[in-house]
């Protein structure tokens, strides 16, 4: 309890100095989160322009597949504010040997790394997620009820775990090759195709998000009762299962890496 | 022209051996950029799936096919970033020695470009080309694209190229004002993934705005030379997009220099 209080008192101390330099550059704040916003919007400026020339998409209407973008922006919002440090772990930190400063002090590693930064880029994301969600509410496309209100919350967590577990696996080879950038960047980019509903893909590319690197599980699915089409167990008990699996392998294969982790030195 | 051959052609052949060194990550990124083209296609085909008419935005389903790849493989060659570079050496200042050096920095990065293009249409360029291809005259059962096509296409692309460059090399000059270029460059990626017509075919757009992209020089990037491998144009049509293009070379490069001159009036570099 004791601890939990101490690593509690340390992430407000981290978090209000990042808070100051963000305040210290305000114009970098605001060119960051219009340059996510803008790569979110013109994903939907797609989809209007697309559906002046279709009725539906195997079924889906606009609202629904609407619904199904935004809410996917959410969790990756989530995961994108709070663990973006993970990419500078895969990109510089192994290969410059800055790494070691986390390995020194007497503290939970992985806490360490995502203490240290925090994204407000992200809140780009976020605000469209949240744009997207209130129109559909408001539209009628979902009907939230006051139980909904937790689920949703408890998928959105889940589906930032899962964010978060697949970065920390990716990021977790630099430990053996120094930088995994490359592949952290394959990786996160699969979470594209959790935008759309997953049956459009061929069966290879379905197995592969489902399973392999489960992105499906972040939006798709748990869409898919909020829109009234899956049971609440079928969908977000699923995810949840997911996000804790992935996140145990993910969390391992950490833990085995910092321990072979050799300073890449200066 | 020997002479400017013999300065700047080693700025390109550096960058393309700089390139070759890095090839892992390069291949991986290729990856993650033909993921995008195959999320478009699949996304595509359910599209025309649902339609009720054979064209949608004038396109067939076949022609979409080759839109997807073809924006892909254009905008690989057309679409390479000088803003970073002269972000970086805006913010390092060591911008300073290149204002120093008897040699157009703009040329220079341009060449450097030149170099990445070359390596770009190594890999993974003609391989997805051949593919496509391949796909369109087994598969399909369509007749191959023809000699003549291929030809203005790449005509087109070198200008599509030069656009892009010149427009870039303005866009970079922000770094002069502010430091964290890699917003402004998420913001353009994604304008311009529209504006070119990279993500959907600008014909989708509504009459009005595609007479708008008329006077822009975005169309002219991707849309541009797409359209001219589909062999939409009529021979009086392709002169006057290839003249267009032409335009929007000159005019970039004047608004360039001009712009230039301005910012490099007022620049300050501390140490560098």
């Amino acid at each position: 309890m004791n601890k939990i209080k101490r690593y509690g008192r340390l992430y407000r101390v981290l978090v209000s100095q990042f808070l100051k330099t963000i305040l210290q550059s305000k114009v970098d704040f605001f060119i960051g989160l219009i340059g996510f916003f803008f790569t979110q919007i013109m994903g939907i400026a797609f989809l209007y322009l697309v559906f002046e020339q279709i009725p539906d998409l195997q079924g889906w209407t606009l609202d629904q597949l609407i619904f199904i973008y935004g809410f996917a922006q959410i969790p990756r919002g989530i995961d994108h504010l709070f663990t973006d440090n993970i990419w500078m772990v895969s990109w510089w930190m192994v290969i410059d040997g800055d790494f070691d400063r986390y390995m020194l002090r007497p503290m939970n590693v992985f806490f360490q790394v995502i203490c240290e930064k925090l994204q407000p880029d992200a809140l780009g994301e976020l605000l469209v997620g949240f744009a997207l969600l209130i129109l559909s509410i408001s539209k009628g496309v979902v009907a939230f009820h006051a139980a909904d209100v937790l689920l949703f919350l408890v998928s959105m967590i889940a589906g930032a775990v899962i964010y978060t577990s697949v970065k920390l696996f990716f990021a977790s080879i630099a430990f053996w090759v120094k930088q995994s950038g490359p592949f952290l960047q394959v990786a996160y980019d699969m979470a594209n195709f959790a935008k759309y509903p997953t049956e459009i893909y061929s069966r290879a590319v379905r197995f592969l998000i489902t399973w392999v690197i489960p992105f499906a599980f972040v939006a798709y699915l748990p869409a898919g009762y909020f829109l009234g089409q899956r049971s609440a167990f079928a969908t977000i008990g699923a995810e949840c299962v997911i996000a804790v699996v992935f996140w145990i392998i993910a969390y391992s294969f950490f833990q085995y890496g910092t321990r072979k982790y050799e300073s890449a030195g200066n | 022209m020997k002479k400017f051959l013999r300065t700047y052609l080693p700025f390109a052949s550096n960058e393309l051996k700089r390139n070759m060194a890095y090839k892992g990550a390069f291949y991986l990124f290729t990856l993650c950029s033909l993921f995008g083209s195959f999320i478009q296609y699949y996304l595509w085909m359910a599209i025309y799936g649902s339609a009720q008419g054979a064209k949608l935005g004038s396109l067939t389903r076949e022609e979409m096919v080759v839109y997807v790849f073809m924006s892909y493989v254009t905008s690989s060659l057309t679409m390479i970033s000088v803003s970073r570079e002269l972000g970086r050496d805006v913010v390092k200042g060591s911008v300073a020695m290149n204002l120093i050096k008897p040699i157009d920095y703009r040329l220079s990065l341009i060449a450097k470009g030149m170099g990445t293009v070359v390596y770009h249409f190594l890999i993974p360029g003609i391989f997805v080309w051949i593919g496509l291809e391949l796909y369109k005259v087994f598969i399909l059962h369509l007749p191959a694209v023809s000699a003549g096509n291929i030809l203005w296409y790449l005509i087109s692309v070198f200008f599509s190229f030069l656009i892009y460059v010149l427009f870039d090399f303005c866009f970079g000059m922000i770094a002069f004002f502010t430091t964290y270029i890699f917003g402004m460059q998420m913001a353009k990626d994604a304008l311009l993934s529209f504006l070119t017509g990279q993500l959907i075919p600008l014909s989708f757009f509504p009459g009005i705005i595609q007479r708008l992209f008329d006077f822009l020089p975005f169309s002219s990037m991707v849309y541009t030379p797409v359209m001219i491998y589909l062999g939409r144009y009529r021979p009086s049509e392709l002169c006057f997009v290839l003249g267009r293009q032409l335009v929007w070379v000159v005019l970039l490069y004047l608004l360039g220099s001009l712009l230039w001159k301005q910012v490099t009036k007022r620049l300050v570099v501390l140490g560098g």
